[in-house]
């Protein structure tokens, strides 16, 4: 393309310059599967098989070409019907026109139905609760997952795949139904009146299975009408009536069916459902491998701890009586030697006390009084004088001294009184 | 517990609980040995569900398995 800012040498080729602009307008991504409303005008279906119209409005119109096959065209479009096409920008350069590349077309006033039946459906579940409603819960790990979805469709491929990596033959069922067209309502809530049977463990032991415990029901993204179905009552109803949890999986992550508002589990798409209800068996495996250990380790360690404890105490049991005697014995040595040390004191006290005794005893001795130059006087009979009244003039008397004894006479007596 | 055998999800929690419990210690040795034994048989459970978990894989058209089920339904009420 030339630039802007590039020289030219000469006039632009008019085949050139259009198809500068085809290459710029192809580009626009604004101009790429738009979504247009307007009226058709110029009908013209052509043997060739294409067909070609005009699309406007009160401001505008353009041309427009179906190609052969390219989509199925409702059979009520004719001249002057309002339709809703999605369509991409293409300029046909041999004639310079600009046409829309229709890849799809329905009547306006179908879609504006359908949108009001939807809109009319959501209020009245909200009103009977049905959006509010508590929600089952999945199965932490299932075991018996039905899945509800078009036979080999691309998104039942991508939950088997999806399935074989996180838990690699999990067991699960296909009910294989339409999920686009006229049937596809009535097939999928048949699928869902199955899934209840398969679900009761009558039908499950006949069938030699663990009854179904999971419901995945959906497929892959596609044009709003061919996702309707999942608008319709009579599969919101079956979802409802449902007595395990049901998984809503259907179309692209922006899309949003009345199914997944009423649904157990919303999932965003197909593959989602897989990611948010099963496992990665592994990760369970190898937590259970951890518990195990865990387990075993915390046992080992109370009952070494116990075991530890238990000999510890034998060991103590053991020198137990020994400690004590030895500590008798001490006890007893210190009490013998407790007792001799008082028997001693007490002896040494009454030791003192007698020589005390003595030696008092020793003073008062007659002798040694005599010694002292006093004598004794004895009377005849031999008492002890210890007073003049006990004399008598003319009397004799002994007088005994330190060494020997003499005899004499009163002759006269003095008291001190006189 | 109730005499139903717990599903996956009630057995790994109960099994968490009675770990963290024989980790945190401090339990006679009754009371260990008997919550070892629980958690050993609950441990058993969780092996054996993720084993049940495998199985067949059937593709089923919708009026294969109507039939199917009806003729069941036949069977039953001979």
């Amino acid at each position: 393309m030339t630039g802007r800012g590039e020289v030219t040498t000469g006039p632009l080729a008019v085949g050139q310059f259009v198809s500068m602009i085809k290459r710029t307008l192809v580009q626009e991504p604004l101009f790429q599967r738009q979504t247009i409303k307007g009226e058709v005008s110029q009908w013209k279906q052509y043997p060739s098989g294409h067909t070609y119209f005009t699309l406007r409005d009160h401001d505008g119109q353009i041309s427009a070409v179906i190609w052969k096959g390219r989509c199925t065209i409702h059979p009520t479009i004719k001249e002057g019907s309002v339709v809703v096409v999605t369509a991409t920008l293409d300029l046909y350069v041999k004639r310079g026109n600009i046409q829309l590349n229709v890849e799809r077309i329905e009547p306006a006033n179908t879609l504006g139905a359908m949108e009001e039946a939807r809109r009319q459906l959501v209020e009245r579940l909200r009103h009977e609760g049905e959006l509010d409603r508590p929600r089952k819960r999945p199965p932490f790990a299932p075991k018996h997952i039905l899945i509800i979805t078009g036979a080999g469709s691309a998104a039942l491929a991508d939950m088997h795949r999806l399935i074989e990596n996180r838990w690699p033959g999990l067991r699960r069922t296909v009910i294989e139904v339409l999920v686009q067209g006229e049937r596809a309502t009535e097939e999928i809530v048949r699928g869902l009146a199955l899934s209840r049977r398969l679900a009761t463990p009558e039908c499950a032991a006949q069938r030699g299975e663990p009854p179904v415990d999971l419901v995945i029901v959906g497929r892959g993204g596609g044009a709003p009408e061919d996702l309707w179905a999942f608008n319709l009552e009579p599969v919101v109803r079956a979802i409802l009536a449902s007595p395990i949890p049901v998984v809503s999986a259907v179309g692209h992550e922006s899309d949003l069916l009345v199914s997944d508002l009423v649904a157990d589990v919303r999932a965003s798409t197909p593959s989602n459902a897989i990611e948010r209800c099963v496992p990665v068996k592994a990760e369970l495996e190898q937590w259970q491998d951890e518990l195990n250990e865990r387990l075993n380790h915390a046992m080992i360690r109370t009952f070494g701890d116990a075991r530890r404890r238990l000999v510890n105490l034998h060991a103590r049991l053991k020198v137990a009586p020994l400690a004590g005697i030895n500590a008798g014995k001490r006890s007893m040595l210190t009490l013998r030697s407790n007792l001799d040390r008082a028997v001693e004191a007490t002896f040494a006290r009454e030791r003192t006390r007698i020589a005390g005794l003595e030696a008092a005893l020793e003073s008062i001795h007659p002798q040694r009084v005599l010694e002292r130059g006093y004598a004794m006087t004895q009377t005849e009979q031999g008492d002890v004088v210890t007073n003049v009244n006990m004399l008598e003039v003319g009397q004799h008397y002994s007088l005994h001294f330190v060494d020997g004894t003499a005899q004499t006479t009163v002759t006269e007596i003095h008291t001190n009184e006189e | 517990m109730s005499e139903k055998e717990p599903t996956y999800n009630e057995a790994a929690q109960r099994l968490e609980t009675i770990v963290a419990a024989l980790e945190r210690g401090g339990m006679g040795l009754d009371e260990t040995l008997k919550l070892y034994e629980e958690g050993a048989a609950l441990l058993k459970i969780c092996q054996r569900e993720l084993m049940s978990a495998e199985g067949r894989l059937n593709e089923l058209r919708l009026e294969d398995l109507e039939h199917e089920l009806q003729a069941q339904d036949a069977q039953a009420s001979d």
